[in-house]
């Protein structure tokens, strides 16, 4: 039983159960949480069934309008699609709770997709927070990669300038598209954290926390 | 002169008329660019501000934003020279949760000094241009930005313009005191712990903030915790998840009540600083924690003897030492054996727990206690052990007998066995001292928290073993007599009273039809054993075999009282306590971050029925009439969390004060101030100390 174990999982329980007291987000260099969740056309996916691929998670939140910056200005939807030209998995996800603003349907999710042109390979809901919890997802947007051996390489901000001003776009470094040509060459990934900006995700302001949901 | 007054006060609002601009609404806002003085004055410099009314429940943001938002910006322009350097204000800490911001709400301003320019002499006016931009938030932000245009008399001498005064104060305040002295950080494993050196910092620091001006460094949502070491202090924060590089200075605001500090902490890097994974550098830091961690435990156990359900078994055990005289050998087998008996009982229920929380649950110590049927086994245990010492209960009888046979006489598996039953009866206790250990041992490495969990078991065995290994010790011990059986008997009522003590705890969990229940079955299994008592005397085999079924028949009767009785916690575990005094409000992480948010001091009491420390502090010192006086005095909102259940939220609160039983005490000063930890032990003294300490 070693201490990353022991801890790995209350830690993940305790991410799960929306715990105030303990802020942990996933590590770079660990393995990322696993995770099952509907997507926007009602199909269940999980990381699992990308074993082997790169991908890339991209929390979102069509009101904020840090997240209005990225696709108003089409960078998200060209970073979007590059990545999938490389065969590299690109995942949206939206932990609004029901009740808060930008809480999505899957009907409202495809409508936002369209409106974006956006062209993430799912757009996954996770109303309940259980996995914006899990990874440690704070604001909108906030970039995660996971490598195709399920390990997390980069945890942070979309990009250099924190700004919700599209001009600031022209100054700023993309980091994702880094990473993954990074990853693509082998090459040590710099930086693989940085301090993500945007708007709080509006995870669930109640604790409806019961055992069960853990497994604990 | 009545008219010369008059006329200097129509000419003062004039003048003040233009230190400021109009207000401009911005969704959520009211801003307007203020001047501190009516005039400008050329070759010295002028205090502007931008003056923000938020909405309620709205705040922009510090230069740190934290964990999201985005600080404010504000240009001043004037003659072509433009500056953006804010003077900031201490920030409040704004907490939803798991993300944490640094801003401002109500009405702030925030100060630019520009410089006027000697080429304006001359002018009748100049005109400042301000353009800011900010980010304003709920829990949804909207960004907005504004331009402004403030226009100045030029003057050889400037007044105070009276209607921003005290504005203008009110950041005054908030101006951080930049100081200079020693300060240092590094990092350990996953915790940055910032070293506060010399005497030159307020001797109050325990009760100080720590803000980052840096980002990536300390994460912000995490509670830091203040220890004084030999030359000062240290802050141990947890590492921030986006931690890359160490910067070789790093920015921090200590705060308290408004009033600010701002310093430069420098990287230690001398101290085997580097981070971040890797058990090895865990482990290695742990060194030094793990000695203090083991001497606790130990003096933890120790203390442990002297608790009111151990100490009539030990009593006994020791004069059944005294009794047994002679084979000196045999006397300190038995005593190592005893040890061995307390320190696998201890590291069996350690592995059990750590087992538990491998798997996920959020348990702590004394958890054993919050299943109902762990209280029912001790209420059983204790209630045998105080017949048997009563005399009740002739313990040759076949069934009682097995506890007997184990913990009596004088062979080696009486010894142990007696070991293991002092640990069982000692587990209600976590005596002070231990709290803190067993919190570290939790939160190791299982090869680390053993070794603790052990030191515990060896301080509670140690008096015994060394009765046993010195011999002259036993001389001091009263000679064995017919007092003994008196004496026996007499430390059956210490037992009784905890029976009736386990009772009221399983009411807790229950119901009172639920401790009825147990109550009933505590009777029935008296009556059970007095039948079989019975059945030994009777001559006639069938006379003996009809008692012995009526026995078995009264134990299964009473069994079947004490599973309804347990049914009844299932019940009750779905709705919250409600049975909170008056005056106590029932904790909840919810209820607590909104007080916090509202600047509301706050006391938290984390208890539990099993808890006897929890209990003898609430009679002694929390409900003493000198502290409530100064709670309500203080306005103090006290809030009780009850963990005599499972409760995953309590002790996911405890861990993060490095605790895994109670009792704990926590006060949070008004006005977001740091927590203190009030030790387990209390006094009222000591409680109306933290609670007025300014």
């Amino acid at each position: 039983m070693k201490k990353r174990s022991l801890h790995g999982f209350a830690l993940l329980c305790a991410g799960l159960l929306a715990s105030p007291f303990v802020a942990h987000a996933s590590k770079v260099g660990e393995p990322a949480p696993a995770f099952t969740l509907t997507d926007s056309d009602g199909k269940t996916r999980s990381l699992e069934e990308f074993k082997g691929k790169t991908v890339v998670l991209e929390w979102t939140n069509a009101d904020c309008p840090f997240v209005k910056k990225h696709y108003g200005s089409g960078n998200l939807q060209q970073q979007q699609r590059n990545a999938i030209a490389q065969n590299i998995v690109w995942l949206s996800v939206n932990s609004t709770a029901k009740g808060r603003e930008g809480n999505v349907s899957g009907a409202d999710a495809n409508k936002i997709r369209k409106e974006q042109k956006a062209a993430q390979i799912a757009y996954l809901i996770d109303e309940d927070g259980k996995v914006g919890h899990a990874y440690g997802a704070k604001t909108t947007p906030h970039l995660f990669v996971i490598d195709g051996l399920g390990v997390l390489r980069y945890n942070g901000a979309i990009d250099n300038v924190p700004s919700t001003k599209v001009e600031d776009l022209a100054r700023a470094t993309q980091y994702v598209p880094a990473v993954l040509a990074s990853l693509k060459k082998g090459e040590a990934i710099k930086p693989s954290s940085t301090q993500p900006y945007g708007c709080a995700v509006k995870y669930p302001l109640v604790n409806a926390e019961k055992e069960e949901d853990c497994g604990c | 002169m009545k008219h010369l007054m008059l006329l200097l006060v129509l000419v003062a609002t004039w003048q003040a008329a233009c230190a400021d601009t109009e207000v401009v609404r911005t969704d959520h806002l009211r801003s307007r660019v203020v001047a501190k003085t009516t005039a400008a004055v050329p070759g010295q410099s002028l205090q502007v501000g931008l003056w923000l009314e938020h909405d309620p429940h709205w705040h922009t943001y510090w230069k740190n934003p934290g964990d999201s938002g985005l600080p404010t910006k504000i240009t001043v322009s004037l003659a072509g020279v433009s500056t953006n350097r804010i003077d900031w204000p201490v920030p409040d800490r704004f907490d939803l949760g798991t993300i944490v911001n640094y801003g401002y709400g109500g009405i702030a301003l925030l100060p630019v000094t520009v410089s006027i320019p000697e080429s304006v002499r001359g002018q009748s006016s100049v005109t400042l241009d301000v353009k800011a931009g900010w980010l304003i938030c709920e829990s949804e932000c909207i960004p907005g930005e504004a331009n402004y245009s403030l226009t100045l008399p030029v003057a050889a001498t400037a007044a105070d313009d009276d209607r921003w005064s005290s504005a203008f104060e009110w950041a005054a305040a908030r101006q951080p005191e930049v100081v200079s002295s020693r300060a240092s950080y590094r990092i350990e494993g996953n915790d940055v712990i910032v070293r506060f050196e010399g005497a030159s910092w307020p001797s109050d620091l325990a009760a100080w903030q720590l803000f980052p001006a840096v980002q990536q460094l300390l994460a912000n949502a995490a509670t830091g915790r203040w220890q004084r070491v030999s030359q000062g202090w240290e802050f141990r924060q947890q590492l921030s998840e986006y931690f890359d590089e160490a910067p070789a200075e790093a920015e921090l605001l200590l705060t308290n009540q408004g009033r600010g500090l701002q310093l430069i902490a420098h990287l230690d890097d001398s101290a085997a600083a580097l981070p971040i994974s890797g058990e090895s550098t865990d482990s290695v830091s742990s060194w030094h924690n793990l000695l203090p961690a083991l001497l606790m435990a130990f003096a933890g156990g120790l203390v442990l003897n002297l608790m009111p359900c151990v100490f009539p078994v030990l009593f006994i055990k020791a004069l059944g030492i005294a009794q047994a005289g002679g084979d000196r050998a045999l006397l300190v087998r038995h005593g190592a054996i005893y040890a061995a008996g307390v320190v696998v009982s201890f590291l069996a229920i350690a592995a059990l727990l750590l087992g538990l929380r491998a798997g996920g649950s959020a348990l702590g110590w004394g958890f054993q206690l919050q299943q109902p049927w762990f209280v029912v086994a001790m209420t059983v245990l204790f209630f045998l052990m105080a017949l048997s010492f009563a005399g009740v209960l002739e313990l040759g009888g076949r069934l009682a007998g097995v506890g007997q046979h184990l913990t009596e006489g004088h062979s080696d598996r009486s010894a142990f066995f007696t070991g293991v039953l002092a640990c069982v009866v000692a587990s209600p206790c976590t005596a002070p001292f231990m709290g803190s250990a067993i919190g570290f041992a939790l939160s190791q490495p299982t090869w680390w928290a053993l070794p603790v969990f052990a030191s515990l078991g060896l301080g509670m065995a140690a008096p015994m073993l060394v009765l046993t290994a010195v011999p002259a010790l036993t001389r001091y011990l009263p000679k064995p007599g017919a007092w003994m059986q008196r004496l026996r008997e007499l430390l059956a009522f210490p037992l009784l009273l905890t029976v009736a003590w386990l009772l009221w705890v399983f009411g807790q969990q229950t119901s009172t039809t639920g401790m009825a229940g147990l109550l009933a079955a505590l009777i029935a299994l008296g009556f059970a054993l007095w039948l079989f008592h019975q059945a030994r005397g009777v001559v006639k085999t069938s006379a003996a075999l009809v008692t012995r079924v009526a026995a078995v028949v009264v134990l299964a009767g009473a069994a079947y009282a004490v599973v309804s009785g347990v049914a009844q916690s299932e019940a009750k575990a779905q709705s919250p306590s409600a049975n909170v005094e008056a005056g106590i409000e029932a904790w909840s992480g919810q209820r607590l971050r909104e007080l916090r948010e509202s600047g509301q001091p706050v006391f938290v009491n984390m208890t539990a029925a099993w808890c006897i420390t929890c209990l003898a502090n609430e009679k002694v010192a929390l409900s003493s009439a000198a502290v409530k006086q100064a709670m309500q005095r203080a306005g103090i909102v006290y809030l009780k969390g009850d963990w005599t259940r499972q409760d995953p939220d309590i002790s996911r609160y405890l861990e993060s004060f490095g605790r895994n039983g109670v009792p704990l005490y926590v006060f949070y000063p008004a006005a977001g101030g740091e927590p203190v930890v009030l030790p387990q032990l209390l006094t009222a003294q000591v409680v109306t100390d933290a609670l007025t300490a300014p």
